[in-house]
């Protein structure tokens, strides 16, 4: 077979033209919209849990997915869950670090004492219109509460090793790039946050 | 899920469940505000994608503003440039004397004794006529 014969059928065996890059970009877009819609609304509540303020959680989304889409866009989709929580969780970090420095400031300023932390919410806000029974919803919000209350009283990388791997699934590997530590490091945050909320909550809760 | 990525206990499944449903429970204000986020957060990725692929205008304008200036320089600029052997092309006898003047060795530098041998028949004349430094009587 000559040189040219082989290049022929190199060419027959091509099976298209490549897609234009603005159908590229476009594929893109559609699947970073998947994810974010995806993953919005849980990370929006792991952020409630740690600050206890939906406005300051919104904010803290917000911004983490932001970040991953003017940043990591551009990286493999697989990467995106925990660089997305990673922005996240050092987004919650930096708000708590802001709030300790403004409540230290608070006790020198004259004038009303704001903290966030003690705003009391309405358990009503959070139950929903229609869909289950409202005896079962309340069971379920007061079942969270407590699981939330015991989630706060734990050591921040506590929290945030069972927030992840429980509420949001990551395995030990993605927890870890989560979280910029080992994976050793993950399974002992994990069982000793798991070991401490049984011990809290009880095996009856 | 113990602690690697083994099946959840029932505590850790309640758990599990109890978040899925409260994340069902997110009210609509809040819904809202994610999705008009979310679709910041793309925007913002289509607008860095855009800027990494193109050229922006500016860039070429620069590029031309760029590119003649480093012309004139190069065409005027340094002893060996184009526009120096145009400006000055009859002073070629005028550098090689320069060279000449440059690889000479300098008078002043060499030794007394060395002057003085050099030129001992003037000085054997002008103590014969009684001539100092300081007199000034040449002649």
């Amino acid at each position: 077979m000559t040189r040219f014969a082989t290049l022929s059928h190199a060419w027959m065996a091509w099976d298209g033209p490549a897609p234009a890059p603005e159908d590229a970009a476009l594929d893109h877009t559609k699947e970073l919209d998947k994810f974010l819609a995806e993953v919005e609304r849980r990370a929006f509540r792991i952020a409630q849990v740690s600050l206890r303020d939906a406005d300051d959680a919104l904010d803290v989304v917000q911004d983490a997915m932001l970040k991953l889409a003017r940043n990591y866009s551009a990286k493999p989709s697989a990467e995106w869950r925990p660089l997305f929580y990673r922005i996240l969780e050092n987004g919650i970090r930096d708000l708590q670090r802001r709030r300790a420095v403004r409540k230290r400031l608070m006790v020198w300023l004259p004038g009303p004492k704001e903290d966030p932390d003690e705003e009391a919410q309405d358990p009503l806000d959070s139950v929903a219109a229609g869909g289950a029974d409202v005896p079962e919803l309340l069971m379920q919000d007061q079942a969270m509460a407590k699981l939330e209350t015991s989630l706060r009283a734990l050591p921040a990388r506590q929290r945030e090793a069972f927030m992840l791997r429980n509420f949001e699934g990551l395995d030990v590997a993605e927890t870890a790039r989560a979280m910029g530590c080992s994976e050793g490091s993950v399974k002992t945050h994990y069982s000793r946050a798991v070991h401490t909320l049984r011990e809290q909550l009880g095996e009856v809760w | 899920m113990n602690e690697s990525n083994l099946d959840p206990s029932p505590f850790e499944e309640r758990g599990r469940r109890l978040f899925d449903a409260s994340v069902e429970r997110v009210d609509m204000r809040v819904r809202s505000r994610l999705n008009v986020a979310r679709h910041a957060a793309l925007d913002a990725a289509q607008g860095s994608r855009s800027r990494f692929f193109r050229v922006p205008v500016w860039t070429s304008a620069a590029g031309v503003t760029v590119a003649g200036v480093l012309a004139v320089a190069i065409w005027f600029g340094g002893p060996g440039g184009h526009a120096a052997h145009l400006a000055a092309p009859t002073e070629t006898g005028t550098n090689l004397e320069d060279l000449e003047l440059v690889a000479s060795s300098d008078d002043a530098s060499a030794p007394p004794m060395d002057m003085l041998q050099d030129d001992i028949d003037f000085y054997e004349w002008a103590a014969d006529k009684g001539m100092t430094p300081d007199s000034g009587n040449v002649g």
